[in-house]
């Protein structure tokens, strides 16, 4: 008899509870004085007894139910022993069609090796094939037809995600628990040791398990790799655009290759590079020639080895012209129009020119020539001014207000609507300041609060935040950076200054980052191009974007949804590399340049000590020679019969018993006078 | 009126003359209706006048109307001293509520000694014991002798054992004339030993009154559990079942007190159970019924 989560036998420990209740705490109760003992007799009557028998069935009732709730948590379970013969048993045929099965002929060879495993074993073996990448896909039930079998494995295709042996290691225990059978997985992969997880454990397989290994692959292949290309998604002037590609090479002599970048199927330039043994080289050029709009670009090595498909990394870069931006100020704050306008010529990727204007002549200025405007810290706006950009929001436009120590002189909060709750001086404070205390992930101007480390906040505006997304509070909790929809437009608030007074944002990198976003954000620049992975989750629509429809194209030309999904569906996981084309909820068409991941393009096999752990050190017959595939001799196999049934059932009874007896003490003490 | 004889309500009252100022009197106020008791100066006959009868007693309607002098007697006239036997064990200290036995015996005292002395002109006294006698005042009907007895029961406080036998011999040599003796106590003794040791006090012509005082809780315990209780006059320890304090023990003090009223009545005695939650009008009663019986 065993248990299948012993660590549960530790609730049988709370009988202390029952005992404690029963013994010790009736044995401490306050003595009562009374006027006479004459007419009590020392030794208790028979009913007493009684009673305390009583004690004693309900004690022990309540015992034995905790030790078999104890019990019942643990799943207890016998190994019942069968006699067979070793037809009963369930092969699991896995195919790694990861990555990295593209170089040479990987795949081809696991799928011979797979289909020769099916033709070779037992007819009475039922058997089942399975895909491998990042996940586990199951191609077929169990069964005994070999051609099913054998369609399944020739039906296998190559992949562009990463193998993960953790995934199958949980997929094969998941089948181990409800198949009692013995398990026999052959594995078809070729064993990489990037496809491993960080812990070993997470490998670990039943002992029911016998796992043999069927290497598609001899020793290490040295391989080169484009491995990332960083590049600019948006860009206004191609000529000052900079494209930098890392060329890796794995288990790879000194070598000399040449890159090439190219763009809408055009080689623009070509680099020779000399990339180190098993080491890394970087190949940039300065300008790139776009067109507008979307152009296809990838970067691309003649590295002449099994695994061509990593020679070349593709992305999307969009060209458009810059767009401008409004700044209002006051004539008296132009540190805070001195440091945004900065931040924006320094940030590459903002592609936005800025007009500033004080606030004496912002009356004269048209909102609508502007994609957004932005209002640093002002008092009261000019009333026609004020009625432009309301309305320009209402049409659709972007304003961010920015709410120092003056505008928070009033009571509600222009174009915003919103209250101004309090104003907070932390310089008046013993800390004298705060910093960002959290910013929601998914609010793409707010960032990340590792990025905000070090930046001091001495005062901010708490603004009303009701109906608004708050996407970074300072640690206080006063919302700092907020956004909310008016009209057609959305307005987003900044609740302190740019004015370098108020904190000293503007002295600290984030301030190019953060204003880059916001603008982007407020241009309606943001954009899904740039490099995406296999296996990336793709946004879209936002949680206002409901019942509108969308549209993914694959590398392959296929539309994965039909018309129904296509208006529900929220996100979407990238499975092949090439370009797709996403027509997202808000209108916007993105290009995404999706690459498989390149820990696939390293094919170090694991280690042979790794593998004789994996499969068992008294494992002899994982390995594809000694596979005992075609015996039949009988054995006498081990299967593990849960109790936890029967558990459960006296536990029920017990409880019952309880009942009763407690029932019945308790009625009897209210007989009592 | 009756709510005046509530102990919860007397042992708000601040003195033990007031408590049994309070107690008379309304006690009193109620017996109006009532044809069969009297006191004090109740008429009892006409007696005709003798040289040396005070002159205020004659009545001179009736020697107008037949020209001899009769004398109106009183039956109040015929007194007969009282003797208070208060036990002060520490088991009198027991209360499951406002008010202790010992008060309540503190307040039955001081309500017969309100009768006795200033409604009837009786003598009256005072021996309160527990193993011994603690404090004796003798029988007197003299001013102030009310005061005294009053005196004498607020300092009486429970400590010790009872013993009714070295108490009693004590009072036979004390009591000089034939009265009554009004015992007060909770009676924790078997009926035959405690018959034993008053008995003698019946013996030499005394009316023996017995006023049992026990607490409700005595007579039906509410335990609630097994709980150990602790004897408050010996210290002893018991550990005892609600079902047992709540069944058996009622039905032992219950025998208990018949035993004892039947042996007391047996020896022509009187015998009256005095439950704390209850008015004192009963024991009133009881004790005017006895001194009504009295020459």
């Amino acid at each position: 008899m065993g248990f299948l989560a012993p660590a549960f036998l530790l609730g049988a420990l709370a009988v202390g509870l029952p005992l404690y209740l029963h013994l010790l705490r009736r044995s401490t109760s306050t003595p009562l004085p009374f006027s006479s003992l004459m007419l009590f007799e020392v030794r208790p009557p028979s009913a007493t007894q009684r009673r305390r028998l009583r004690y004693w069935l309900l004690l022990a009732l309540r015992l034995a139910l905790l030790l078999l709730l104890a019990l019942t948590f643990a799943e207890p379970y016998v190994s019942r022993l069968i006699v067979g013969s070793a037809g009963d048993k369930l092969l699991l045929v896995v195919v790694d069609n990861s990555y990295s099965m593209r170089a040479g002929q990987r795949l081809a060879d696991a799928k011979s090796a797979a289909l020769s495993v099916i033709g070779a074993r037992n007819p009475r073996d039922r058997a089942q094939v399975l895909e491998l990448d990042s996940q586990v896909h199951v191609l077929t039930q169990a069964t005994q037809d070999p051609r099913i079998l054998r369609a399944a494995v020739n039906g296998i295709e190559t992949g562009d995600s990463r193998g993960s042996f953790a995934v199958l290691a949980t997929a094969i225990r998941s089948i181990a628990a409800s198949e009692n059978a013995p398990l026999e997985v052959h594995l078809f992969s070729d064993l990489q040791k990037s496809n491993m997880p960080p812990s070993f454990t997470e490998m670990a397989l039943p002992r029911k398990v016998s796992l043999v290994l069927h290497p598609a692959a001899k020793g290490a292949v040295p391989n080169w790799a484009v491995e990332s290309v960083t590049v600019p998604p948006l860009v206004w002037d191609p000529h000052t655009t900079h494209v930098q590609a890392v060329i890796a090479g794995y288990g790879t002599p000194t070598a000399t290759r040449v890159v090439s970048f190219i763009v809408n199927g055009k080689t623009l330039a070509t680099r020779q590079v000399e990339v180190p043994a098993s080491g890394r080289a970087t190949a940039e050029i300065d300008s790139l020639e776009l067109p507008y709009g979307f152009s296809r670009c990838s970067v691309r090595i003649d590295s002449g080895d099994s695994l061509s498909a990593d020679d070349e990394y593709v992305f999307a870069i969009e060209r458009s012209d810059r767009k401008r931006g409004l700044f209002v100020y006051q004539p008296s704050d132009a540190r805070s129009a001195l440091y945004f306008d900065a931040a924006v010529k320094s940030a590459a990727q903002a592609a936005v020119t800025l007009d500033k204007v004080t606030l004496d002549r912002a009356s004269s200025v048209d909102p609508a020539a502007y994609s957004f405007i932005v209002i640093s810290d002002v008092a009261v706006l000019p009333e026609a001014f004020a009625n432009k950009v309301l309305d320009y929001v209402h049409r659709g436009g972007n304003v961010l207000v920015a709410v120092g120590t003056v505008a928070a002189q009033q009571r509600t909060l222009p174009i915003f609507g919103a209250n101004i709750v309090t104003t907070r001086h932390y310089s008046r404070d013993t800390e004298r300041f705060v910093a960002v205390g959290q910013t929601d992930s998914a609010y793409a101007p707010a960032g990340t609060p590792e990025e905000w480390e070090g930046v001091r906040f001495y005062y901010a505006t708490a603004v009303d935040e009701r109906g608004s997304r708050v996407g970074a509070r300072l640690q206080d909790g006063t919302p700092l950076l907020l956004e909310k929809p008016v009209g057609e437009g959305r307005v987003m608030v900044f609740a302190s200054g740019f004015d370098n007074l108020t904190n000293d944002l503007p002295l600290h990198p984030v301030f190019v980052a953060l204003v880059e976003r916001m603008v982007r954000h407020l241009a309606g620049n943001d954009t899904r191009s740039g490099p995406h992975q296999v296996d990336d989750i793709i946004a879209l629509r936002s949680a206002k974007e409901q019942a509108v429809g969308v549209d993914v194209t694959e590398p392959s030309g296929k539309r994965p949804f039909s018309l129904q999904e296509a208006v529900s569906t929220q996100s979407f996981q990238v499975s092949h590399a090439g370009f797709y084309e996403v027509h997202l909820a808000n209108g916007r068409q993105d290009l995404i340049g999706v690459n498989a991941d390149r820990r696939e393009s390293d094919l170090t096999p694991m280690a042979d000590d790794v593998l004789a752990l994996w499969r068992g050190s008294d494992n002899e017959k994982g390995t594809a020679a000694a596979a005992p595939v075609a015996a039949s001799v009988s054995q006498v196999t081990a299967v593990p019969r849960s109790l936890w049934w029967y558990a459960m059932l006296c536990v029920l009874a017990a409880a019952l018993a309880e009942s009763v007896i407690g029932g019945r003490y308790l009625a009897t003490l209210r007989d009592e006078p | 009126m009756s709510r005046f004889l509530d102990p919860a309500v007397l042992g708000a009252l601040s003195g033990l003359d007031l408590v049994a100022k309070t107690v008379v009197e309304g006690f009193v106020a109620g017996l109006h209706r009532s044809a069969d008791l009297g006191f004090s100066h109740e008429f009892a006959e006409y007696r005709a006048y003798t040289p040396g009868d005070d002159l205020r007693n004659v009545d001179w309607n009736v020697y107008a109307r037949t020209d001899r002098t009769y004398v109106k007697r009183y039956r109040g006239e015929t007194n007969s001293p009282v003797t208070m036997l208060l036990d002060a064990s520490n088991s009198m200290n027991y209360a499951s509520h406002s008010v202790t036995k010992m008060n309540y015996a503190r307040f039955m005292a001081a309500a017969i000694f309100y009768l006795a002395v200033r409604k009837q002109r009786d003598a009256a006294g005072l021996l309160v014991f527990d193993d011994e006698v603690r404090n004796y005042i003798n029988p007197s009907s003299r001013h102030g002798q009310l005061a005294r007895l009053l005196a004498g029961l607020e300092l009486a406080e429970p400590r010790a054992r009872t013993n009714f036998e070295q108490p009693m011999r004590h009072l036979e040599g004390l009591l000089s004339r034939r009265g009554i003796v009004v015992i007060l106590s909770d009676f924790y003794e078997p009926p035959n030993s405690l018959l034993r040791a008053i008995e003698p006090l019946r013996f030499r012509g005394n009316e023996v009154l017995l006023f049992q005082v026990l607490d409700p809780k005595e007579l039906h315990p509410d335990l609630g559990g097994s709980t150990v209780l602790v004897d408050l006059e010996t210290r002893a320890r018991i550990e005892v079942t609600a079902e047992y304090a709540a069944k058996e023990y009622s039905e032992r003090i219950a025998k208990h007190i018949a035993a004892l009223r039947d042996a007391t009545e047996r020896a022509g005695m009187s015998y009256q159970l005095l439950v704390t939650d209850r008015p004192l009008d009963d024991a009133l009663r009881e004790y005017l019924t006895v001194r009504e019986g009295r020459p």
